[in-house]
């Protein structure tokens, strides 16, 4: 199948997303709540584009769009840059102390809307990825807690969660970097709760904290990590000199 | 108020082990304890073999789920539009004038607790007040008292 985004033809396959298309094709589409590894979660609604087909034109999310029929895609048309600066806007609004979403702001020139008060102090923008990243990578710790205005990210009681491993992989994931995380020498602390991290046996970089790296034995049936993944990769090469000998060119 | 695990765990057998009936048995134990003791979420996680945190975030969604303990008798007034414009606000003061309460608190006495509804569809009977499950057309402040005191006295239960 074929389609074309801003005039340039792709070739893609019946029920992929615009956004799959489009990314693997180098053209640019903003997106917040996107990851590779979780796709179209169609939260942030920043990477909308519109799509022409059959002569009707309409403004979709292409994170979620499946595309089902040959169609044109435009991604920075006039009334996609209107809408997506009022997202942008609104977003901001949401997480006004986010630099990631400021830069975004200045980028896709959001307008500056005075009806609504700014949510002082928020880096978060709510779209999941890391309540997804927790639950699908790690032990499922946080999730989205209240509803509607109150709705935050908390642990259960707003508490240390006991399940917690200390992955780190929610700030990860985190487009709007508003998950705190305090790395020290020996320590991290994140969602209130401290873990002593483990370093690299050989060249003492930190590879995880001790729960994380139980939790991933656990799971693999394997002994918990000693080295870090140079390492470890240098490990086995060096077992394969051993077996096979060393080639010469 | 101490919570026998047994009790607890009554309620969990009742259900086959699938994370599907999580809203079910929460369910449950709003109307046997009128809230989620912590005890009971724990249990049941370990119960369902699920997080935690996906049975607080759904007990913290649910305006029918509680997580602070409630009062014996729950007392739902309406505030729908009919209700609204046939004085439930005066209803309201005098709820919190003769119990102390405001909405979505309880009375230290445990007795009662205040919930402001939206519309609870009888707007012919405008203004409603519900205690538990029995519905108050036409109320006005001054039955009121009498209405409370027959709670008091046990004789609604």
């Amino acid at each position: 199948m074929k389609i074309t985004i801003n005039q340039i033809p792709c070739e893609c396959e019946r029920g992929e997303s615009i956004l799959q298309i489009a990314r693997r094709n180098g053209i640019e589409i903003p997106t917040l709540c996107w990851h590779d590894g979780f796709p179209g979660q169609g939260a942030c609604r920043l990477c909308i584009v519109e799509v022409i087909e059959g002569g009707r034109a309409k403004i979709v999310v292409s994170c979620v769009y499946p595309v089902e029929r040959e169609c044109e895609v435009l991604t920075e048309s006039e009334k996609v840059r209107r809408q997506r600066g009022m997202i942008l806007a609104l977003l901001r609004k949401k997480a006004p102390d986010s630099p990631e979403i400021q830069a975004l702001c200045e980028r896709y020139h959001a307008p500056e809307i005075e009806r609504f008060l700014p949510e002082t102090g928020s880096r978060c923008v709510m779209c999941g990825l890391c309540v997804k990243a927790c639950g699908e990578l790690s032990v499922g710790a946080i999730a989205t807690v209240n509803r509607g205005v109150e709705k935050e990210i908390a642990t259960p009681y707003h508490e240390p969660s006991s399940a917690c491993v200390g992955c780190g992989s929610c700030a990860y994931v985190c487009p709007a970097g508003a998950i705190p995380v305090q790395e020290m020498e020996d320590v991290r602390i994140i969602w209130g709760k401290t873990f002593s991290l483990v370093h690299c046996q050989d060249c003492g970089r930190v590879i995880g904290t001790a729960e994380e790296l139980a939790a991933a034995a656990k799971k693999s049936g394997q002994e918990p990590d000693t080295l870090c993944a140079d390492c470890r990769k240098k490990m086995i090469a060096l077992s394969f000199r051993h077996t096979y000998g060393e080639i010469h060119r | 108020m101490q919570i026998a695990k047994e009790e607890i765990m009554e309620i969990l057998q009742a259900y086959p082990q699938e994370q599907r009936y999580s809203l079910a048995i929460l369910q449950d134990m709003q109307r046997k304890y009128n809230y989620i003791p912590r005890e009971g979420m724990e249990a049941l996680a370990e119960y369902l073999g699920c997080p935690l945190s996906s049975l607080y975030s759904m007990a913290t969604f649910y305006k029918a789920l509680s997580l602070k303990p409630k009062g014996e008798h729950i007392i739902k007034m309406c505030d729908g539009t009919a209700c609204h414009i046939r004085g439930s606000a005066r209803l309201r003061d005098g709820i919190t004038r003769l119990l102390g309460i405001d909405n979505g608190e309880t009375t230290p006495d445990g007795l009662f607790s205040l919930e402001l509804v939206n519309c609870l569809g009888s707007c012919a009977l405008a203004p409603v007040v519900v205690i538990d499950d029995t519905y108050y057309g036409k109320m006005t402040v001054e039955k009121l008292p009498g209405l409370l005191d027959t709670y008091r006295r046990g004789e609604n239960t």
